[in-house]
């Protein structure tokens, strides 16, 4: 059983939280579907995200938010580039 | 006539040029797309979000321009035209300055914490009812850019026999809306989001530019038109 990794929130207002595998397995299938994805494709490309996520959690007893937000884009990036684009700029886009 | 409805169209389009209600169907529809929401009712959504910004838009410059009938009449005095030149002027120089932040993404000159309870309010947004009003208030949160455009309109407007101010208002409200109605096509016909926002991203400085540029053209034209001509005239009679 993977062991509880606190996530530090960025901004340093909110308290930290353990690591949801569904709150970000969700997030990519959004981002995902968001690009008009097939609904099957994006689950995969979620769970390969989810997965590569886990392992690179394994050693780390927490990480900020911010830092798995751009681990969790670098490996969407390779799954697919256009959800990546959206899933890393959508607090951006105002 | 034909030259006051174009200084109107004009100002409309600049209104088209800002980004705040664009940024949000953006953020709506991708919020939309993202939950599984059916196209019929992201059509609804889109299509409630543009009807919101649309009323706000024409409430706004008839506001205007009754609160402007009451207080000059069918004349403007010179140092109205000659203020609301100075808004335009101003404006343009600060939409150059900062109506985008120095960073990645088509992040506006929002103050962050407003920018957040927008999108959270964005994403929260399932009826159709609460993305009109959404659009309501997307227009309301533009109000310190837009107001410029719609102030000159309103004084070129109050000029104008009944019914081409009826005509210069909603053509000023149809052209305001032109970027949302091109934007929610593109949803609506299956466009991606990702190359929507992409473009908007890559073209940011130019529509920055154009936006700044066409405030301080509009403001210059104005102002010799209707201040340095009528002046000159004056002096002249004498």
């Amino acid at each position: 059983m993977q062991q509880a990794i606190d996530i530090i929130k960025s901004s340093g207002k909110r308290a930290s939280e353990q690591f949801n595998r569904n709150k970000l397995h969700a997030s990519v299938l959004a981002a995902c579907l968001s690009v008009r994805s097939p609904e099957g494709e994006a689950e995969m490309t979620a769970k390969s995200v989810c997965d590569a996520i886990a392992i690179w959690l394994a050693t780390k007893p927490e990480v900020t938010s911010a830092d798995l937000r751009r681990k969790a884009t670098e490996t969407l990036e390779k799954h697919h580039p256009e959800a990546a684009y959206l899933y890393k700029h959508h607090r951006l886009v105002m | 006539m034909i030259s006051s409805l174009a200084i109107v169209a004009f100002a409309a389009l600049i209104h088209a040029s800002f980004q705040l209600s664009v940024s949000m169907l953006t953020l709506l529809s991708g919020h939309a797309i993202g939950s599984k929401t059916a196209h019929a009712k992201l059509l609804r959504l889109t299509s409630g979000f543009l009807f919101g910004v649309a009323v706000m838009t024409m409430l706004l410059i008839s506001f205007i321009a009754l609160v402007f009938q009451h207080v000059f009449g069918n004349t403007v005095p010179l140092v109205a035209w000659a203020a609301s030149c100075g808004l335009l002027l101003g404006l343009g120089v600060a939409v150059w300055a900062f109506y985008y932040r120095r960073e990645q993404g088509t992040s506006l000159w929002l103050p962050r914490s407003l920018a957040r309870y927008l999108s959270e309010r964005t994403k929260a947004t399932k009826q159709s009812a609460e993305a009109f009003g959404l659009g309501l208030s997307s227009v309301i949160g533009e109000l310190i850019f837009i107001l410029a455009p719609m102030v000159i309109s309103a004084l070129i407007l109050i000029r104008l026999p009944a019914f081409w101010q009826l005509t210069g208002i909603g053509m000023y409200t149809l052209i305001s809306l032109l970027s949302l109605l091109i934007v929610s096509s593109l949803i609506g016909s299956g466009h991606k989001l990702s190359r929507i926002q992409k473009w908007r991203e890559d073209n940011k400085r130019f529509l920055q530019f154009a936006a700044g540029s066409g405030l301080l053209i509009l403001g210059f034209y104005v102002y010799v038109d209707q201040v340095v001509s009528v002046t000159a005239f004056a002096y002249g009679g004498h």
